[in-house]
């Protein structure tokens, strides 16, 4: 079940709000200021944040602002009665994803919340259905050696021993799973875990490669699982002939 | 009712430059023309100049006073904005909900009831707002006959402890002796209205306003409010009278409002011939407004 953050300072709309959202399956949680919205995202994590703008204190803008800088990267949308184009440019500059303005269709806003809800799903997940020539790995873990990677879970399990693996990490991780054998070029990696398409420094993929080292090689200075292929980028190997 | 006294303002301003530019003509044609007559043309010099200087003074004040207003009226369209639109999102909210869900008959009726407060408070920022263009034009004199202050004051107060919600002990008013004054009965509602509204809004979560009618110096009759709330800065006092201006500040911050209720107090009692004013220990404080009108003999 979807979380939902609605910050609201106007009662009544917050309620209204809760009531529907609740209607449509989701669990939702409402709070009336900026500051107390930021207390909540340090906690369990939401899945979508509706925000209004005029509120006590810290605005929606400088909110969404802080929650981008501060690396909370959840999906927002911006709920508020400002409509002029240099506030939805503002909204947007400071970091939401989506802007709707008060009075509101209904419908429409459960429907942009639902299309934000989507992409997420998409990001988490299904960056394993991008290579369509790939057969799909459908089965939320791998296993190679003595060790086995939780896709869903985030986890590496080495024998008993149990890594946890921040999002980019297992998506980097995934791909190369995903290209067992191959060699794969540092830009089709950006490309395809990041989904960044300008010239990018692609030494950034090198430290994510040092990290998985440490977790999956037994001595990460004489790697055999992940391998550098000159003048290309990196290839995965699962079991490599022994000796 | 924006437009008139800016245009002629503007018009001043212009004429004003205008007039300093043939000063500064003059001065040199003179200074071709007088060229023997050093003495009168020093005197004639240092009296322009002197005339260009306060000119350009009064330019500057006028411009930076002019970009102050233009902020606060920046404010007050996003305020109004949000006042406006607020209640018609939550009516609309409602509406929907009731039309396309199935709705227990007990929230059924809390949504009528959400939806009939969300209308009333729509209406009233509009009735603000009119009736900010109708105390604001001179053209319009009020509607003046003989009522009584101190009736008026409590059904003031009776209104807004229904509307609030708030225990006649949290909202206290003690009728003196009867106060007749020569007034517009419907500006003289609102501004005691709008007193006590303000009273209730900036007092937070307790609520303790006591409301005093009475007679001044045997000329006035009077209205207090009094509250315990927010409280307002020294500097502030004057100027929260002013069209659209509020106070800026973590308390004031809070509280939703478009500022035109104390510029229509401040407005209807010089309409009545009466003041207004603010007094207050500080933020914290508490505050206490008082509203003026004569006495009718």
């Amino acid at each position: 079940m979807s979380r939902v953050l609605v910050v609201e300072d106007e009662q009544h709309l917050a309620e209204g709000l809760r009531f529907n959202l609740e209607a449509e399956g989701y669990q939702v949680a409402v709070v009336d200021t900026g500051e107390a919205a930021l207390d909540l995202l340090n906690g369990p994590a939401f899945d979508i944040v509706v925000l209004d703008v005029m509120l006590p204190g810290k605005s929606g803008f400088e909110v969404v602002s802080e929650m981008r800088r501060t690396g909370q990267f959840v999906p927002t949308l911006i709920l508020t009665a400002r409509g002029h184009s240099d506030d939805v440019l503002q909204g947007f500059a400071a970091g939401a994803d989506d802007y709707l303005t008060k009075p509101f269709d209904l419908t429409i806003l459960i429907a942009r919340i639902q299309g934000l809800l989507r992409r997420r799903e998409w990001l988490r997940g299904a960056h394993s259905e991008t290579p369509p020539s790939i057969p799909p790995q459908r089965n939320d873990v791998f296993t190679f050696g003595d060790k086995s990677v939780y896709f869903e879970l985030l986890e590496l399990r080495v024998r008993d021993q149990v890594f946890p693996l921040t999002l980019m990490e297992m998506n980097v991780l995934r791909y190369l799973i995903r290209h067992e054998g191959k060699p794969v070029s540092r830009k089709s990696m950006l490309e395809e875990v990041w989904g960044l398409h300008e010239d990018t420094d692609t030494r950034a993929i090198d430290n994510f490669i040092v990290r998985l080292r440490r977790y999956i090689e037994e001595d990460p200075t004489k790697p055999r699982h992940l391998l550098a292929v000159r003048g290309v980028g990196y290839r995965f190997i699962g079991n490599p002939p022994s000796g | 009712m924006v437009g008139t006294g800016r245009k002629k303002s503007i018009a001043f301003f212009i004429s004003l430059g205008v007039g300093l530019t043939i000063v500064i003509i003059l001065l040199y044609v003179g200074w071709v023309l007088l060229g023997w007559h050093t003495g009168i043309l020093l005197f004639l010099g240092i009296v322009l100049l002197a005339l260009i200087i306060a000119g350009v003074v009064l330019n500057t004040i006028f411009l930076v006073r002019e970009i102050r207003r233009n902020e606060q009226h920046d404010a007050f369209i996003n305020a109004v904005t949000h006042e406006l639109k607020t209640p018609v999102a939550s009516i609309r909210l409602y509406v929907e909900t009731l039309k396309t869900r199935a709705v227990e008959e007990a929230k059924r009726d809390e949504f009528y009831g959400i939806i009939l407060s969300d209308s009333d408070r729509l209406l009233g920022t509009i009735e603000q707002i009119l009736r900010t263009g109708r105390v604001g034009s001179s053209s319009r004199k009020p509607h003046l006959a003989p009522m009584q202050l101190d009736e008026l004051v409590g059904e003031c107060v009776a209104r807004a402890r229904i509307l609030h919600g708030v225990p006649p002990e949290s909202l206290q008013y003690k009728p003196g002796p009867p106060l007749p004054i020569q007034g517009d009965y419907d500006e003289v509602h609102a501004a005691v209205s709008n007193l006590i509204d303000n009273a209730i809004k900036y007092s937070g979560n307790e609520v303790g306003i006591e409301v005093v009618a009475c007679q001044s110096d045997g000329r006035f009759a009077e209205v207090r409010v009094k509250d315990r709330g927010a409280g307002i800065p020294g500097p502030e006092l004057k100027r929260i009278f002013k069209r659209f201006y509020r106070v800026h500040g973590p308390g004031a911050m809070r509280v939703k409002g478009t500022g035109l209720g104390l510029y229509i107090v401040r407005s209807v009692a010089k309409r009545h011939g009466g003041r207004a004013w603010a007094e207050s220990g500080g933020p914290g404080q508490g505050s206490t407004f008082t509203l003026q009108f004569p006495i009718a003999k």
